[in-house]
């Protein structure tokens, strides 16, 4: 693995672990983060390169001190025809999904062993898209 | 959004059902959502719900693996939103994850697959953007 293929992988996570009061709360949203696609574009060439565009709008968790995230949470409240787009990435061509789940687990430190909880908001993106260089790839990308 | 393998990614449409599969992700682990969505301000407090004060945090680099599986169709829909630009086919469905967490001094293991922590699901296949027309 090359070096900016080695930085690639070190995408940034939000709350992955959240200890509070013996309670974690895990959500899994990547800091925004430009993906990198390298299965090849349509004319079989390696592609390099920030190249997914994201879709119009999304969330403003926490305004004005946080970050725009191009994503459409669901809610278990808005039935299936009235949800929002789920993919994440616009110009886009493909397989989508998403999921919300609770649950728990069990934490180790080197100091205690604790039942933590978690959230997740997770999903993935398979297909064809238009990059930001204007031509057409395919790719796999997971939403973290 | 993170680059995955093609093979990280299994999906039968037809029968509602997918799995995400990825073991080993290098993430940075911002010990909390406002820290991450702040990237690492955190929150001054005094504004009232749901803005509690939240203390900035330095990031910790950490791995984690996740195996997410959707299945068992509830509901299906065809949706064509022009306002959003998008269309497609979509199923809600059931899912399950195990995951787990690794990062110097502390990790994380989830409790086995359980169906009926799913909140809410979904799985499609969708055009949008200039795909959208």
């Amino acid at each position: 693995m090359n070096e900016q293929r080695f930085q690639q992988k070190w995408v940034s996570r939000r709350s992955l672990i959240r200890g509070v009061a013996g309670a974690a709360l895990g959500t899994s949203l990547l800091r925004p983060n430009p993906a990198y696609a390298d299965q090849g574009d349509d004319d079989g060439r390696r592609c390099r390169g920030p190249l997914l565009k994201p879709i119009p709008g999304g969330v403003v968790p926490f305004t004005p001190f946080g970050v725009p995230v191009h994503h459409n949470p669901l809610n278990p409240a808005v039935a299936l025809p009235d949800i929002s787009d789920p993919s994440e990435v616009t110009d886009f061509d493909g397989f989508v999904s998403l999921t919300h789940i609770r649950g728990g687990g069990t934490g180790t430190s080197t100091a205690a062993t604790m039942s933590l909880a978690y959230q997740a908001d997770m999903g993935f993106g398979q297909g064809k898209f238009i990059g930001i260089d204007g031509r057409q790839h395919r790719g796999t990308f997971a939403f973290v | 959004m993170v680059e995955v393998d093609d093979d990280a990614v299994e999906i039968d449409l037809d029968a509602g059902q997918a799995r995400l599969l990825v073991r080993g992700l290098d993430v940075y682990d911002d010990h909390d959502i406002a820290n991450s969505l702040t990237q690492g301000l955190g929150l001054p407090g005094g504004l009232g719900f749901p803005y509690p004060a939240i203390a900035p945090v330095v990031p910790v680099r950490a791995k984690v693996s996740f195996d997410v599986r959707w299945s068992g169709i509830v509901t299906t829909a065809q949706i064509e939103n022009s306002t959003q630009g998008f269309k497609g086919t979509f199923l809600s469905t059931g899912a399950t994850i195990e995951w787990s967490a690794q990062q110097d001094g502390f990790a994380f293991q989830s409790e086995p697959a359980n169906p009926s922590r799913n909140l809410v699901s979904v799985l499609g296949h969708e055009k949008n953007g200039v795909f959208f027309t």
